[in-house]
């Protein structure tokens, strides 16, 4: 069959625009530093002894503020467009998104919680204060996603119909809640909500990528090796079953890591619109639907598509910033509209 | 190979399957035949594990289905259901090679073997076409191409199960289809096969199982089973049935 | 890696005012992250070290030309940096956190004020403020005639309490007059209706949309209108367009409707508030002469 790329060709120029996005996100700012310093600046923190002047704030730049935010991206991207393949493959749809299992507005009950509530935890360790968002965040995604799950379930077998069902229930539940939230918020804390909810890699340090570094390895480790099982899954669960498929745990895992990947991404960086929908549909017309080739290029799409939309967020308006999700979904919803209107015709 | 013993499905409120007993035996073709509602497709699902039997039991190779797990099951038994759906733009020799997936016989023997069965399915000219741009009837022939892979070459110990391939094909491709059903059966497989038309089932089929509400109204050979009597109690139609001027197989004609 | 804001700020500061050579400089390029500090720092003559404010900072009307660093919760520490500033000051509501800590990193001053609707915070905000603007003397001033002209003008109200009863008050923040939000407890509006000697007749917390009918339950005796899009008297008619269950209040049919800016209800007390409290308070008190001049 024709693809538009054939799957070296496809690596190859991947690859290259992932490298290319890692270093305009290194070199692109509302400060200007011009490209041998940006470059001297990254071999510095490599470990190369130049010096120069002006080389500090360079190094400071690219390595304290420019360095994580774009790691964050490409762990964020990453993440995202790998759940939403999962999703796809797990409601053989390839319209679904992570949002269907209720992660993302579980984790946005979690967030508004903790800003609405955050300072009355009392008795909260003082380390743990400032984790306090993305951690509420991250246990609500997984929580309503738990439940998602478990109503999905009956006699044993998980039933994706009853689970898409239980998702838009407890979506629009969870989104009553935060409604709630809404309403008990103040003027201050409503702003803080609202650009929670439009996401953001504003703020990056390292101390809080290693735990989604963590959980996007687990994710980026785990799904590969069910590639073939996912492929199976397309054609229907009992073709899957009968093709050798423990289709019972697959789906729980395609599950888990979805609450996982897309909970540390939200409570990393807020609510990312469209990178899972978008990526893996894009991809697909170019390489087809081989997981074997979507998961990876996947990886590498969601992260250089995410740092793309950032260098948008943080370039239009300098000095001041526009929440990535507006970004994205600005790219997002007119290509689903795209989507929609080639597919009528 | 496969058999049920004194199976009893029950769906909801109604039993579906009343004490069916048959087996499977290795090179044989096995026809299914009834009328819609006579628990075809139940019987299908009892013997490939998707029903669980309240009462009485599935072997295969003697061992209780539920004991076969993952890929050592998919290696021994193929299902081809009667609709797919399949909504991504796989090429067909991408679907065809899923049947591969219990398999760890490397790419270059996997890619003989898709062409292999895409042959026997007389589906090889789809090679390189996507999935989705196929008609019906193709993508049945492909699906049949991939449950055939799945087994291939076929041989003693390994069961096939079909719900009707054919429903969806020209005259000249229902033939092909069972004629491939039948080259499987030849290497040493055991395959059980749903149909609709008599004298397809009278043609290509060894043995022939007639159900009638549920139960096993009559088993045995073509000749046995296809009577004009059996046909009006099941079916409710007047036939005659001749025998074949060249093969000698049942002919049925509706009067 | 290293870390030597001094040397930074002297290199950015010798640049511009090569004369002055103290061990720690005055910060020249300012960034404000709070409406009423931009508006002090303009009454103190800092407005020209001015290189960035935040979306809050509306007053004077020469800030808006300034770059704007967005909303003040949502800074951007490569945008901030990139005005090269020697000093950021906020109130405590200034964030996000991690932002601050990378400008703080990057050897930007970070200063920061109270929010407090309290006139013990305008006497540390103005004297910090002065300090760093090194116009201590024009901020002390500016303090005690601050704290001067409340005073009096309490007094003031005080004195036109004893011949006249507290009005009943509602603070209305609008948008276009559509479904406006009634200023309650706690609030910056409340104590804005407080202080010029009104009674707030919202009793719940914060800004809520309140019903129609209970609106016109309250019956206030005075409107306060304060809305975004319009001003004047577009703003008033504009409410009561929209909510006609208004237009039956005493408020309406006595004609006692004033109008407020809304941007001095956010980010602490700024220069601006004494006279908008005078005249609140002469909507209030029509028959008093209640004015802060003593």
């Amino acid at each position: 069959m024709k693809r538009l790329l054939a799957p070296r060709t496809l690596f190859l120029s991947l690859g290259l625009l992932w490298l290319l996005a890692i270093w305009l996100s290194l070199a692109l700012g509302p400060v200007s530093l011009p490209f041998v310093d940006t470059l001297r600046a990254g071999l510095r923190l490599l470990g190369a002894p130049i010096a120069g002047q002006g080389l500090e704030q360079a190094e400071l730049i690219v390595g304290q503020i420019r360095l994580p935010r774009t790691l964050l991206g490409l762990l964020v991207g990453a993440v995202l467009a790998l759940s939403g393949v999962a999703m796809q493959g797990l409601f053989r749809n390839p319209l679904a998104d992570p949002g269907l299992v209720g992660v993302a507005s579980g984790a946005a009950l979690g967030a508004a919680l903790a800003i609405v509530l955050g300072s009355g935890f009392g008795g909260l360790p003082e380390a743990l204060a400032p984790y306090l968002l993305s951690l509420c965040a991250f246990l609500g995604g997984l929580g309503v996603t738990a439940l998602v799950y478990r109503l999905g379930r009956h006699n044993g077998r998980t039933s994706v119909a009853t689970m898409l069902l239980a998702g838009i229930a407890l979506t629009a539940l969870a989104g009553a809640g935060v409604g709630l939230f809404t309403y008990l918020a103040d003027d201050a804390t409503l702003r803080t909500l609202t650009f929670w909810n439009l996401g953001s890699l504003n703020g990056a340090s390292y101390q809080r990528l290693w735990p989604l570094l963590l959980v996007v390895c687990v994710v980026a480790l785990w799904l590969p090796r069910r590639a073939q099982a996912l492929n199976a899954l397309l054609l229907g669960e009992s073709e899957a079953r009968h093709l050798g498929v423990e289709v019972e745990t697959l789906k729980r895992e395609l599950v888990f890591c979805t609450a996982l990947g897309v909970g540390a991404a939200v409570a990393a960086a807020g609510l990312i619109g469209f990178i899972g929908l978008v990526v893996p549909h894009l991809l697909r017309m170019l390489v087809g639907p081989d997981h074997r080739l979507l998961l990876p290029a996947s990886l590498l799409a969601g992260g250089t598509l995410l740092l793309f939309a950032d260098l948008v967020a943080r370039l239009l308006l300098a000095p001041a910033e526009l929440p990535i999700g507006i970004v994205t979904a600005f790219i997002g919803a007119p290509f689903f509209l795209f989507l929609l209107i080639k597919g009528r015709g | 190979m496969l058999q049920a013993q004194g199976v009893h499905v029950r769906r909801g409120s109604k039993q579906v399957l009343q004490a069916i007993d048959l087996s499977l035996h290795a090179g044989q073709v096995l026809g299914v035949l009834g009328p819609n509602g006579a628990g075809k497709s139940s019987l299908l699902g009892a013997l490939c594990g998707e029903l669980t039997p309240n009462q009485g039991q599935v072997l295969m190779q003697g061992l209780a289905l539920a004991q076969w797990q993952g890929a050592a099951r998919a290696r021994a038994l193929a299902v081809l259901p009667q609709v797919s759906s399949l909504d991504f733009s796989f090429s067909v020799e991408e679907v065809v090679g899923m049947g591969r997936l219990p398999h760890a016989s490397g790419v270059q023997r996997d890619a003989e073997i898709i062409e292999q069965a895409l042959y026997a399915a007389d589906a090889q000219h789809l090679l390189g076409r996507s999935y989705l741009a196929l008609s019906g009837g193709e993508r049945q022939r492909v699906h049949l191409a991939r449950v055939l892979a799945q087994l291939w070459p076929g041989a003693e110990g390994s069961v096939l199960l079909l719900d009707e391939p054919t429903s969806a094909l020209d005259p000249l491709h229902q033939h092909t289809t069972l004629q491939a059903v039948r080259e499987i059966a030849q290497r040493g497989t055991a395959v059980l096969v749903i149909l609709h038309d008599l004298n397809l089932a009278a043609r290509y089929c060894d043995c022939i199982v007639l159900l009638h509400e549920g139960r096993c109204h009559a088993t045995g050979s073509p000749q046995q089973v296809l009577t004009p009597q059996a046909l009006k109690t099941v079916f409710g139609i007047e036939v005659l049935v001749q025998a074949h001027p060249e093969r000698g197989h049942p002919l049925i004609i509706a009067r | 890696m290293m870390r030597r804001p001094s040397v930074l700020i002297a290199l950015c500061a010798s640049l511009v005012f090569a004369a002055v050579a103290q061990a720690e400089p005055l910060p020249q390029r300012w960034v404000s992250a709070g409406g009423a500090l931009s508006e002090w720092i303009a009454a103190l003559g800092g407005e020209a070290r001015l290189v960035g404010v935040d979306t809050t900072s509306q007053h004077p009307e020469s800030l808006k030309a300034l770059p704007s660093i967005g909303y003040q919760r949502q800074l951007s520490a490569e945008g901030i940096l990139s005005l090269r500033p020697d000093v950021l000051v906020g109130t405590e509501e200034m964030g996000p956190p991690p932002v601050l800590a990378q400008v703080r990193q990057a050897g930007v001053r970070v200063e920061l004020f109270s929010s407090k609707a309290e006139l013990t915070a305008v006497d540390e905000n103005l004297k910090h403020l002065g300090t760093l603007l090194g116009a201590e003397q024009r901020a002390s001033t500016l303090a005690s005639d601050y704290r001067q002209r409340i005073q009096a003008l309490q007094a003031a109200i005080g004195q036109a309490k004893t011949h006249q009863q507290a009005p009943g008050v509602l603070l209305l923040v609008g948008h276009g007059g559509g479904k406006p939000m009634i200023a309650g407890q706690g609030t910056a509006g409340d104590w804005l209706v407080q202080q010029a000697g009104g009674r707030n007749l919202a009793e719940h917390d914060g800004y809520k949309n309140v019903s129609v009918e209970s609106l016109a339950g309250l019956d206030p005796e005075v409107l306060v209108v304060s809305d975004r899009a319009l001003t004047g008297d577009a703003a008033v008619q504009a409410m009561l367009k929209e909510n006609p269950g208004l237009s039956a209040s005493r408020a309406a049919r006595d004609g006692r409707i004033v109008v407020v800016d809304p941007t001095l209800l956010v980010g602490g007390l700024g220069p601006r508030l004494p006279e908008v409290l005078q005249s609140l308070a002469r909507a209030f008190y029509p028959q008093g002469n209640v004015s802060f001049k003593p």
